[in-house]
């Protein structure tokens, strides 16, 4: 399917370039400074912009040689994918409980099974127990 | 941290050694490595804050998720720009990558900065290769203003950020953020109490930016080229947050009322940010003005200073790092084959291109905020929490995510769906590389579906 399209595509251009020298395969439909739009093209040897699909049928994208191109995108999708995801996900993955949070939640649920079989109260409004706190009467020192 | 540091200064010796044929290479592998050794600073597994191993640099909720992005992002912006530098000589090819690494090195020394003032310089220290892959690799002339608008807006701002820092030190003694979380954050009595704490916040408002002070970032992405754009949406637009977030927490409690313009600002940035994407001609310019947006929610987010606030703002800043850099990269694709960045010329792509559609649709989907991805979590976390701190800041809000879901689906369909533009003769087929790259723009943020707690700062 895909080479079909590739056979197609280059039949169009080799049509288009018999047809007008010197075509471009870039939309001249612009003035240049209109808002959002770039300086129209005007090579003065009328090159036309050669596709690097037409000498590397497998071109990906990366390198004009065939080969540096073919081993870019093995280092980039083996580095990136294999490496960085997958193996750096299962790292993040197995990371040990992040910021104590499901510690906390099961501290919280032990502590309150403890309170409730002891009988006292879940949770108290003092952070420190009022009985030990030592305040001056009032008006004494000023 | 200088398992990170120390492979991404050696990235300056390979990128100027190893021979020409090899570069992108070599330049992606290493720096996909360091990324891959990012991912370790993820680890917290105590109920303090920070993590250092030494006064000068170290880690916390807050800077982790970024540090992380930060360094992910390198490779993505290598993969990026291969393409279009290819023509250019090799040392210019060497002399662009060095600029991103540069770049890379502070960010990461800004945001694992212990000490306030060395984050100041870092945070200085960005503009200035930021500036150069502007005026340099852009390719309009308007790039040179778009890069003066950067610069002095950013100047302008972080001038008066120093003389408060400078102060702050002849008062508290130490910047160290280590000790200054512990110190009692003094009243603001006099004016120039105000004009100080003013003083304080500005710098990051512009980067983030508010939207009184946004109009250098909209010049500035679209002028960029596409590693500029993608560092900038990316990054750079989070340093402001980070900062703010860092200044904040020292700033209460007299902020509440002198907050409530820049809160107000930020949200009627929203909606009208929003409403100018609806208008745009120039793709890369709806994207920015869309960056403008999201920026709004997390300001509000931050400057009401309630632990929610916070933790949205984190997770919003990760998640819009990530959507908006790969919607710059998707636009990039489009500019590459058809050197225009108009939305019209690139009409029913969906029929041409069917599989980078889908990586539209993907990306515009993350950036409408769909649910179960973590652009909505973060969202829905600041909307509630400035529901909680005032009723009516529903109806901005609301109206926002309304506007929102409009522009990103306009974007999509004018890409992507109707006739395709009869100007288009010759359009080349996706490259592997551009799937790779929009692959690893948007794989993290499905992951991070998964493991959300990362992202949530030390606040939740």
């Amino acid at each position: 399917m895909a080479a079909r399209l590739m056979r197609i595509l280059s039949a169009w251009s080799r049509v288009r370039l018999g047809s007008v020298p010197g075509a471009r395969f870039v939309s001249q439909a612009l003035s240049p400074g209109a808002a959002g739009s770039t300086a129209v093209h005007s090579d003065d040897h009328g090159h036309v912009e050669v596709s690097l699909y037409e000498k590397n049928r497998d071109f990906h994208g990366f390198h004009k040689d065939p080969q540096v191109d073919v081993w870019n995108m093995k280092v980039a999708f083996f580095f990136g994918i294999s490496v960085a995801i997958v193996i750096g996900g299962t790292f993040v993955h197995y990371l040990p409980d992040h910021g104590m949070r499901q510690w906390a939640r099961r501290e919280a649920e032990r502590l309150i099974k403890e309170r409730e079989a002891e009988g006292i109260a879940v949770l108290d409004g003092n952070y420190y127990d009022s009985s030990k706190i030592i305040l001056p009467s009032a008006g004494d020192e000023e | 941290m200088l398992k990170i540091l120390i492979p991404t200064l050696m990235l300056f010796p390979t990128t100027w050694l190893v021979t020409p044929k090899w570069l992108w290479t070599t330049t992606t592998a290493q720096a996909l490595i360091i990324a891959t050794t990012s991912l370790t600073l993820l680890n917290w597994n105590s109920e303090t804050g920070w993590t250092s191993s030494n006064p000068y640099l170290g880690t916390d909720p807050l800077s982790t998720p970024l540090l992380v992005l930060t360094c992910w992002l390198l490779p993505l912006m290598i993969l990026a720009s291969q393409n279009h530098i290819s023509s250019e000589p090799i040392s210019r090819q060497r002399t662009y990558i060095t600029l991103l690494t540069s770049l890379q090195l502070f960010l990461i020394m800004a945001f694992g900065a212990t000490e306030i003032i060395l984050f100041y310089i870092m945070f200085e220290a960005t503009l200035i290769p930021t500036l150069i892959i502007i005026t340099r690799w852009g390719n309009q002339t308007e790039r040179l203003n778009a890069g003066t608008y950067f610069l002095f807006y950013t100047l302008a701002g972080s001038l008066p950020l120093l003389v408060a820092l400078l102060i702050l030190q002849k008062e508290l003694g130490s910047l160290s953020m280590l000790i200054i979380q512990y110190m009692q954050p003094a009243p603001l009595c006099t004016w120039a109490d105000k004009i100080w704490w003013a003083a304080c916040l500005i710098a990051f408002l512009v980067k983030m930016p508010l939207y009184g002070a946004h109009l250098w970032l909209p010049k500035a992405h679209v002028e960029a080229p596409i590693a500029g754009s993608m560092v900038l949406a990316a990054v750079l637009l989070k340093l402001g947050g980070y900062g703010m977030m860092r200044m904040i927490i020292m700033l209460e409690p007299t902020s509440k009322d002198l907050a409530y313009p820049f809160i107000i600002l930020a949200l009627w940035g929203i909606i009208m940010t929003g409403s100018i994407c609806l208008r745009q001609t120039d793709l890369k310019s709806l994207i920015a003005y869309s960056s403008v947006s999201h920026m709004g929610l997390v300001v509000a987010g931050i400057l009401i200073q309630t632990p929610w606030g916070f933790t949205g703002a984190i997770i919003l800043m990760i998640a819009h790092g990530l959507a908006s850099s790969a919607l710059f990269c998707l636009a990039n694709t489009n500019y590459e084959r058809l050197h225009s960045r108009t939305l019209l010329l690139a009409r029913g792509m969906q029929a041409v291109l069917p599989l980078m559609a889908t990586w539209w649709f993907i990306a515009n989907l993350a950036n409408l905020a769909l649910p179960p991805l973590p652009n909505l979590m973060g969202e829905l976390v600041i909307i509630t929490s400035m529901f909680n701190w005032s009723s009516w800041t529903i109806i901005l809000t609301g109206g926002g995510t309304l506007i929102t879901a409009s522009y990103s689906l306009y974007m999509y369909l004018m890409t992507q769906r109707g006739p395709v533009s009869t100007s288009i003769m010759a359009i080349e087929p996706s490259h592997t590389r551009e799937h790779l790259l929009m692959a690893l723009h948007l794989i993290p943020i499905i992951l991070l579906m998964l493991k959300p707690e990362l992202m949530w700062g030390w606040c939740f």
